[in-house]
């Protein structure tokens, strides 16, 4: 477990990551960087790249060349440390089913060193409004429950950095608006946030800045409202915008082309 | 760079093998019918007890719990955690990739000394079949080291086959040829040539250290190479196992 950083630290860096399924290129050189009390959006269309980019930086795979730092920690040279400052929520329900709501919190709190009296439970579980899921196994809980209680899971051990892979697929707006705030609440509190996701609403009302990652490649990175601005003249752009005014949604559009990947 | 604290390897497997006895406690109607298999058969052959001899019987009921364990239970868990994303949930957490396994193979071990157990005293009340101090000593020696044949079968179809559905027809089929060909052939009712290859087949030689580890006195060199080879079947299916297994089916 450790403190947040300072504002501003850096506490993502991948330098020209390059990932290779045999003759597949999924990703080719890809640099950004994610600091302490941004939230960092990583977009794209299916296949490009996006989970081979995060599988990287969790370590699950080895990267053809480029470099990952996570808090200041290599993931090749040191994956534990670098691990204990990551967070990480997956797209799937990924716990045993056996287990209730406050056995999988054991878990994770007891793998990441984290001690976890029944007080503390009990206000972990207050503090996402599941008071009375302790029990409960985690398959019986919506999927708004599911999702809270993977971030705070995901937040247990106080991570520098915080991984959502696509956190609010399949969530009704109200959930969805919930966990945008826990989102915003974690950047606040000085936490990198690398978050992925196919909706360009959810990248315009919660990314301080966002890449767009195509073919393996990022074609670009900057804030919402400047790649809207950078971007607004571009005639594939304009060809795409439904309401007149251009949005994130053309901007990516256009950018990314109109054909549906698989 | 911050200072960062790794957990202990102590907290880590205390938390995991909470967790994973807790899997296994949720999921006893398995636990009980990987039980009551051995006791079932060890019970309904009381009358070949005089005939074959309590080791003999004791042993087969054994390496029978022994195969459910490696084939029906453990293999078809890890393939379901795998192709659940469990394995990799737990991965991107600061644990090595060790300790996982050594809390899954650590309840295989406890299901093994429980059905070994509930063998012995099934046997004893059932049966009137009662071993030397050395012997029961020996037959759980036995019992571990032919489990752990078993365990790494399991591993071992678990690295080639990445559909669950599929790990478990097969580790039915295994298992299914393992116990009726190998019982078959225990009783004598096999081609002689059929016979020798299942003496010396994972099951033989599994069945035979039980047998003989229960009877100290009838230990021989068949018997020692009985044990070679079955650790040398470990080793391979272990290999075999570790060599082709993923963390991730996709």
């Amino acid at each position: 477990m450790t403190n947040p950083p300072s504002a501003d630290t850096i506490v993502l860096q991948v330098d020209g990551l390059h990932v290779s399924y045999g003759e597949f290129h999924a990703v080719s050189n890809v640099s950004f960087d994610v600091r302490a009390g941004e939230i960092f959006g990583l977009l794209g269309p299916n296949g490009a790249g996006k989970t081979s980019t995060l599988s990287a930086v969790e370590g699950l795979l080895r990267p053809q060349s480029g470099k990952i730092v996570v808090a200041g920690y290599d993931v090749q040279k040191n994956p534990l440390h670098a691990r204990a400052n990551l967070g990480v929520q997956l797209q799937a329900t990924n716990f045993q089913p056996e287990l209730s709501v406050a056995e999988i919190l054991q878990l994770y709190a007891g793998i990441h060193g984290v001690s976890l009296t029944r007080e503390k439970l009990q206000n972990i579980l207050a503090s996402i409004k599941l008071e009375d899921a302790a029990k409960k196994r985690f398959g019986q809980l919506s999927g708004g429950q599911q999702q809270r209680v993977s971030l705070i899971i995901a937040m247990i051990h106080n991570p520098q950095l915080v991984l959502l892979d696509e956190p609010t697929t399949g969530l009704d707006p109200q959930s969805r608006r919930q966990l945008w705030e826990r989102m915003e609440s974690l950047r606040d509190n000085n936490h990198g946030i690398l978050l992925t996701t196919h909706s360009m609403e959810e990248a315009e009302a919660v990314c301080d800045r966002i890449a767009i990652i195509d073919h393996g490649k990022i074609i670009a990175i900057d804030t919402p409202q400047v790649l809207i601005d950078k971007h607004h003249d571009n005639p594939e752009v304009i060809s795409v915008s439904r309401k007149g005014k251009i949005t994130l949604e053309d901007v990516f559009i256009g950018l990314t082309g109109r054909t549906v990947r698989s | 760079m911050s200072t960062t604290v790794i957990p202990s390897n102590r907290s880590v497997l205390t938390a995991l093998l909470r967790a994973d006895f807790i899997t296994q406690w949720r999921n006893r109607k398995s636990v009980i019918l990987i039980l009551l298999i051995p006791v079932i058969i060890l019970i309904s052959w009381k009358g070949l007890v005089d005939k074959l001899g309590g080791a003999f019987v004791l042993s087969n009921c054994i390496a029978i719990g022994l195969n459910a364990i490696g084939l029906m239970g453990y293999s078809n868990t890890i393939a379901r955690d795998r192709d659940k994303g469990i394995f990799q949930r737990l991965r991107v957490a600061p644990l090595t990739a060790w300790s996982i396994m050594v809390s899954r193979l650590t309840v295989q071990l406890a299901m093994i000394l429980l059905v070994t157990t509930a063998v012995f005293v099934a046997g004893i009340y059932a049966d009137n079949i009662k071993l030397s101090a050395t012997g029961y000593a020996l037959g759980f020696a036995m019992a571990f080291v032919g489990g752990a044949v078993y365990l790494a079968l399991g591993q071992a179809i678990v690295g080639l086959i990445k559909n669950p559905e599929t790990v478990n027809a097969v580790t039915r089929l295994v298992y299914f040829i393992f116990i009726m060909v190998g019982m078959f052939a225990e009783l004598g009712a096999l081609p002689p040539n059929i016979t020798s290859v299942v003496k010396w087949s994972p099951y033989g030689t599994v069945k035979h250290i039980l047998s003989t580890g229960m009877q100290p006195a009838t230990w021989n060199q068949h018997s020692t190479i009985a044990l070679l080879a079955t650790i040398a079947y470990t080793i391979f299916f272990a290999a075999v196992g570790i060599k082709w297994f993923r963390w991730s089916t996709k």
